[in-house]
């Protein structure tokens, strides 16, 4: 009921065990190079030029083959050669299970078919942005992903509003938020009235009532509910080739009169509609 | 019944957890820790046979948590329980560090029992 990669969906379901799985790994780790021993290998850059390429990485933030083009010892063509490589040589987790007699190639295909049917429930349904936010696919797959959370998790029925971009967000309830670091810097924010506070806590805690229930635990389950969802979230961005961490959650009251967006910030409003008489927003606040 | 030290620093997380592990009839929850330093002094006090362990937690996290515990009891299980589990570098490390299984959030009683039996 996650997001998973391969080989977590194999050791779950029981197709192998932990043991051959991390013996697959294994494998994979000798078999597939990185990008520099990948132009080692191709007779490109020599031991020296990389070592100089991972010094220059200190000081600035990008690839080792950027770098290595940046500093003239590769050139663009060269770059993609092997890139290319490295894709076409790529032994994935399935084919190293086989190779370790893990399970046939026929059991790999069947496996794969079930993996997909699994995991079809998580493939995006197209969202809007407005234009020119940066890295927009990652912040449409995050809208879609905490839509089929709010349906999965919270078994709540709701329709998604047009996304705006928002200086100012509306006060409400309360706010549970992540911090994301890594390829991006955002913040993720849910905020709900205290009718949904109840109705989140109702489905995370399993209870019918939760009238009795301290703040605290209240506050907690909203908090619980968006680490799920960013949890899944970084690891559909590991899908896509990006590098997403998360923080622990916080609570934040926002006051009468909203909260600014901060400087440097662009701040996306996604409302879920659930009722008149409830709001619930999904907020991001990206960097840059 | 084997028993079942739940480390998490979510309320609810740990109340579903508990109550999950509770209503099986098959383990039984022998506490609950807040953070990884709580799960090593629960591990000495408790002696449970399994722990369902959060990866991200504040003060001292799961994997660090994790390192610790192989090494000062070879004999308990740890699981981890994270909604981190689908990124597989995150999984894979888990695993090289010693943790018997990963349960990734959302999970499901049923889910979360098969794992604990197979353990």
């Amino acid at each position: 009921m996650a997001v998973k990669f391969f080989g977590q969906f194999l050791v779950e379901k029981g197709a192998v065990s932990r043991e051959a799985l991390l013996q697959a790994i294994e494998l994979q780790e000798q078999k597939n190079l990185k990008m520099g021993e990948m132009a080692l290998e191709m007779g490109y850059v020599t031991q020296a030029d990389i070592e100089r390429a991972h010094r220059a990485q200190l000081t600035k933030d990008l690839k080792l083959g950027d770098i290595l083009v940046e500093m003239g010892i590769l050139t663009l063509n060269q770059l993609n050669e092997v890139i290319t490589r490295q894709k076409n040589t790529h032994l994935y987790i399935g084919e190293a299970l086989v190779l370790i007699n893990a399970f046939s190639k026929e059991q790999l295909q069947q496996h794969l078919d079930d993996f997909k049917a699994d995991q079809a429930q998580y493939v995006s349904d197209r969202i809007e942005l407005p234009a020119g936010v940066a890295n927009s696919a990652t912040w449409e797959m995050t809208a879609d992903l905490t839509y089929k959370m709010i349906t999965r998790v919270l078994d709540l029925q709701f329709r998604p509003g047009k996304c705006q971009q928002v200086t100012t967000l509306s006060s409400n309830f309360m706010m549970a938020a992540m911090d994301f670091s890594g390829d991006v810097e955002a913040r993720y924010l849910v905020s709900v009235s205290a009718g949904l506070q109840k109705t989140i806590a109702k489905a995370i805690l399993s209870e019918e009532n939760v009238d009795t229930e301290p703040v605290e635990v209240l506050e907690d389950t909203v908090m619980e509910f968006v680490n799920v969802v960013c949890g899944n979230v970084a690891a559909k961005a590991s899908q896509m080739g990006m590098i997403m961490n998360i923080n622990p959650p916080v609570t934040i009251h926002p006051p009468q009169a909203g909260i600014p967006v901060p400087e440097g910030y662009i701040g996306l409003c996604f409302p879920i509609h659930v009722g008149d008489e409830e709001k619930m927003e999904l907020i991001l606040l990206i960097k840059g | 019944m084997k028993r079942v030290l739940v480390v998490d620093d979510s309320l609810s997380v740990a109340r579903q957890l508990e109550k999950i592990i509770n209503e099986s009839g098959e383990f039984v929850s022998v506490g609950h820790a807040k953070n990884g330093a709580e799960a090593i002094k629960m591990n000495h006090s408790e002696n449970p046979d399994i722990i369902c362990m959060d990866m991200n937690m504040p003060g001292m996290d799961g994997l660090t948590a994790l390192r610790s515990l192989v090494v000062l009891d070879k004999e308990v299980k740890v699981v981890m329980v994270t909604s981190l589990g689908g990124v597989g570098d995150k999984f894979t490390e888990a695993l090289k560090l010693g943790a018997k299984n990963v349960i990734s959030k959302p999970f499901e009683a049923e889910n979360v029992l098969q794992i604990l039996r197979e353990l």
